[in-house]
């Protein structure tokens, strides 16, 4: 019983970053109709970025703001070179945008700093444990999930009471409709954007922390558990990403804690196939979100 | 000889053939005059051209986006090594090895085509999966489960020690290593068969429907096409000539390992694919030439025999991966189509010589045979979008022998009720019936065999196909289906519908009223029993509206089709119509011959909002 809590606390400290990227992922679905597979690269910026402050000498309490506000700048920066020219593009070519965006990014990186990933140091505190009764829980978990709540809390109050939330959702709903109704597309899109490189940035900041590390590769395993919870979500639904993240974390630490000694290497491979046999039976999802076609 | 085989077999031949000679040609000149590096380049260049030779057959025909081929190829390539390694070598590298493979020792062509089976069951499976999921065109889905296959048979061939001997070392032919395959005598071979297989699909009816499905899922259902099974096929044998690239690969290397058949094989080979124009097979051919040839001329400007002091921030080892990363995203901004889009060289060979093959007049009659008069039933449709009613229990009867209308105003839910009878749209209750046979729940492509085939409102044609495939295809997906007579013949479509001087454009490029005329030809190219037509007349004028009529007329008596027609324009819908059902806000409110419709008090104050008079 107190395992499964512990693992429970864990798979939600987990599920919160994911829920985080996977609801970056939803809202630029929403508002371009693009899976973005370049979304990592929003972390692997950042991660240099600390990289880069750290050997300037600053301290995390300033690291981490700096992620977040340099997660936004990068994600508008990639819709301003690259996918402002592919609107409206049919799926193969959205898809295959982002993709080379990843490729190129990384490549860049590769190039300009090196292949190896670099180390800074982790915050001392993330590996101190409170002692609860019989269980003890990382505080770095529950400062995740407070965390976490907090910026969901925060991203729901700017989706529902702002004017920029409401043009947001409208566009996402339909997004001819919106800008016929005065919507002005170029902003929604530059803003849904800033808003998803922003949450990328505060998931950026706990998986940094607990990495550690700096490497042309460091976004790709952020961005794929993203890209799969935002597609366990239903990828329209803004809710069913969080769901998905959620659902994502969990799983894995379930999964790990069960997996025999032999296979523990394997378990970014078996949540892979997981969700492969989840895609061939529910393609839309676990939450459906229904989109008629006009025909 | 028939123009047919012409254009789909003799022309694609001849153009294949020039392709391999002069790829082929340059090859073996640039190795001549080269060094021995250009000798392994062009090696390696011709390899990887049957890599994307096979893939095209799977993305370019589908327009699934795959990232499982390079998967497939490890695969293959994993299982060539187990088979081909003589067993002595085995026993230094995997003592033990499960299933006996320690023991294996199979000639090296052998084992490829085992290698290439193997990979093309494992194909089969994950093509179950795929058609389970709705792979089509752009689909999220398959591309994530192909995704998937990528990461799941790289992390086995990292972790299952005892038959892949792991990451760090991988397995290898020889102790010293070094290159097994002497000459190039196979790789010739597998290219051509390569090039001719991935030429010749493109022109088979497979290939053509699972192109149709590519261009417009929605529309290849209604035509009755479901492009699972050519989906299918395409991808086994896609897979199976990827397999025998890359035990080409692998045995030219003389080792393999996980890293070889991963993300960076993928970015190359897709790479590749995009930049030449993914549904041209010449073109994926243009497109491992140019890139091969950018990335060993970044390769040597990165190098150190370049030293340019004020281009030092560019050139340096990594500018090849940034390189192909920018022709991929470049390409997709600007060039999303690749360099030659579709373009085949028989095509142009094609135009040149269709001069010289005269029309044939057409000698028999069209179409042989008496249908017997059908019956299409709506019974009761009611049919809710969340809290709307959109159809309200509607009746509704269609004979074969007539042209029956549905009028009403904007949001009466004419389309609704088309898109009901073609299974686009669930009803809350109500059947629908053809003849004595209930098509309820039936999924929109079986209505269509069943003989009930429809245009759109808003034109959905296969636009990159010519006007002449987008009618084949039609009647290739009837081909067999077609009860009580003979299916009418492609060129007499194309000639009564007046599209002869056009059949060789692509259906994207015609104008407004010709597309109009390809869509209504198409629907009757599937010789269905009835044909719904959803507003044929939206956006013409009068003069083209007139002559709609006729034409109209004319092509559902060719194939003795009832019609069913939706229309705002009162004159048409008089024009053409026996028989006329007026509704409005999700009810039929009248029913009757034209006249009568139109004389009719509700149906005046429903159109004119005149006052109703509670009498009638």
């Amino acid at each position: 019983m107190t395992e499964l809590l512990q693992q429970l606390v864990d798979g939600f400290g987990r599920g919160g970053i994911y829920a985080l990227i996977a609801l970056g992922i939803a809202v630029i679905f929403g508002v371009m109709h693009l899976v973005n597979f370049a979304h990592g690269e929003l972390i692997t910026v950042s991660a240099y970025a600390a990289y880069g402050l750290f050997v300037a000498g600053l301290d995390w309490w300033i690291i981490a703001p700096a992620i977040v506000l340099v997660a936004g700048l990068t994600s508008v920066a990639i819709e301003f070179v690259a996918f402002r020219w592919v609107r409206g593009a049919p799926d193969f070519t959205m898809l295959m945008t982002s993709f080379g965006v990843h490729f190129l990014v990384q490549a860049a990186f590769v190039m300009y700093v090196s292949a190896n990933f670099r180390q800074f140091p982790r915050p001392g505190w993330i590996f101190q444990t409170w002692k609860l009764g019989g269980i003890s829980l990382e505080v770095f978990d529950l400062l995740v999930i407070l965390l976490t709540l907090l910026t969901l809390g925060i991203t729901y109050w700017v989706l529902q009471r702002t004017m920029f939330g409401m043009s947001l959702r409208a566009a996402a709903e339909d997004f001819d409709a919106a800008r016929l109704m005065g919507i002005r597309s170029d902003r929604i899109i530059r803003g849904a954007f800033a808003l998803s490189g922003l949450l990328a940035g505060v998931a950026a900041v706990f998986w940094l922390m607990r990495s550690g590390q700096a490497g042309p590769t460091a976004g790709l395993s952020p961005m794929l558990k993203g890209v799969l919870a935002a597609l366990i979500g239903g990828l329209g639904s803004l809710t069913g990403a969080v769901m998905g993240g959620v659902i994502l974390g969990l799983a894995e630490v379930l999964l790990i804690s069960r997996l025999p000694e032999s296979l523990v290497g394997l378990t970014d491979g078996i949540v892979f196939l997981l969700i492969a046999l989840l895609f061939v039976f529910r393609p839309q999802g676990l939450v459906t979100v229904r989109r008629a076609e006009r025909v | 000889m028939p123009r047919r085989v012409v254009d789909r077999l003799v022309l694609p031949l001849a153009g294949s053939l020039t392709t391999y000679l002069v790829l082929v040609g340059g090859g073996i000149v640039y190795a001549t005059v080269g060094n021995s590096a250009s000798d392994g380049l062009v090696t390696q260049m011709l390899i990887n051209a049957v890599v994307v030779l096979g893939m095209q057959i799977y993305i370019g025909n589908t327009g699934v986006l795959s990232f499982g081929h390079i998967g497939f190829g490890a695969i293959a390539g994993y299982a060539f090594a187990i088979f081909a390694i003589s067993p002595e070598r085995k026993a230094e590298q995997i003592p033990d090895a499960p299933f006996g493979l320690a023991a294996v020792d199979l000639t090296p062509f052998q084992s490829s085509m085992v290698a290439g089976l193997i990979a093309v069951v494992v194909a089969f499976v994950i093509g179950l999966g795929l058609a389970r999921s709705g792979a089509r065109s752009g689909a999220v889905a398959a591309t994530v489960i192909t995704l998937a296959l990528l990461f799941v048979v790289h992390e086995v061939a990292r972790n299952w020690i005892d038959l892949t001997r792991g990451g760090k070392t991988g397995l290898s032919f020889s102790p010293l290593g070094g290159v097994t395959l002497q000459g190039r005598g196979w790789i010739y071979l597998a290219l051509f068969l390569a090039l001719l297989s991935a030429r010749l699909f493109k022109e088979t009816s497979i290939g053509r429907l699972a192109q149709a499905a590519r261009e417009d899922d929605l529309a290849a259902r209604s035509m009755g096409i479901h492009p699972a099974l050519q989906q299918m096929v395409a991808l086994l044998l896609s897979v199976f000539v990827v397999s025998i690239g890359a035990t080409l690969r692998v045995f030219e290397l003389g080792s393999i390992n996980p890293r070889l058949f991963f993300f960076k094989y993928t970015l190359l080979t897709l790479t590749m694919l995009i930049v030449g124009g993914r549904n041209s097979v010449t073109g994926c051919l243009v497109g491992v030439v140019i890139i091969t040839t950018g990335s060993e001329l970044t390769r040597y400007l990165a190098g150190p025999s370049v030293d340019l002091p004020f281009l030092n921030w560019l050139l340096r080892s990594g500018l090849t991966d940034v390189f192909l990363g920018a022709s991929m995203l470049g390409f997709m901004i600007f060039r999303p189509d690749g360099v030659l889009g579709d373009w085949e060289p028989d095509h142009w060979m094609a135009r040149r010589s269709v001069g010289k093959f005269t029309d044939q007049p057409l000698e028999h009659s069209p179409v042989g045979g008496l249908r017997p008069e059908g019956l299409l039933r709506a019974t009761g449709v009611v049919v809710d979008f969340g809290g709307f009613r959109a159809l309200n229990g509607v009746d509704l009867t269609a004979s074969s022998n007539e042209v029956v209308g549905l009028i009403g105003p904007n949001g009466a839910g004419k389309t609704t009720l088309l898109n009901t009878i073609t299974s686009l749209v669930t009803p809350s209750s109500g059947s629908i019936h053809l003849d004595e046979n209930s098509l309820d729940g039936l999924p929109s492509h079986l209505v269509a065999r069943a003989g009930v085939v429809r245009t759109f409102q808003n034109l959905r044609l296969f636009p990159a196909l010519s006007v002449q495939e987008n009618i084949e295809v039609a009647r290739l997906a009837a081909a067999g289906r077609v009860v009580g007579c003979s299916q009418p013949d492609v060129e007499f479509v194309i000639r009564a519908s007046g599209l002869s001087e056009l059949r060789h454009r692509r259906a994207g490029e015609l104008d407004y009223g010709n597309a109009r005329r390809l869509e209504l030809a198409r629907a009757a190219a599937a010789a269905p029993r009835f044909l719904l037509l959803d507003e044929p007349t939206s956006g013409m004028g009068d003069l083209e509206s007139e002559q709609m009529i006729h034409r109209i007329r004319d092509i559902a008596g060719l194939v003795q089709a009832g019609v069913v027609v939706v229309d705002h324009d009162l004159n048409f819908i008089t024009g053409i119509c026996d028989r006329v059902y007026v509704l409005d806000q999700g009810k039929v409110i009248a029913e009757g011959t034209p006249d009568e419709v139109s004389q009719n008090p509700v149906v005046q104050a429903a159109y004119l909002g005149g006052p109703i008079d509670s009498s009638t």
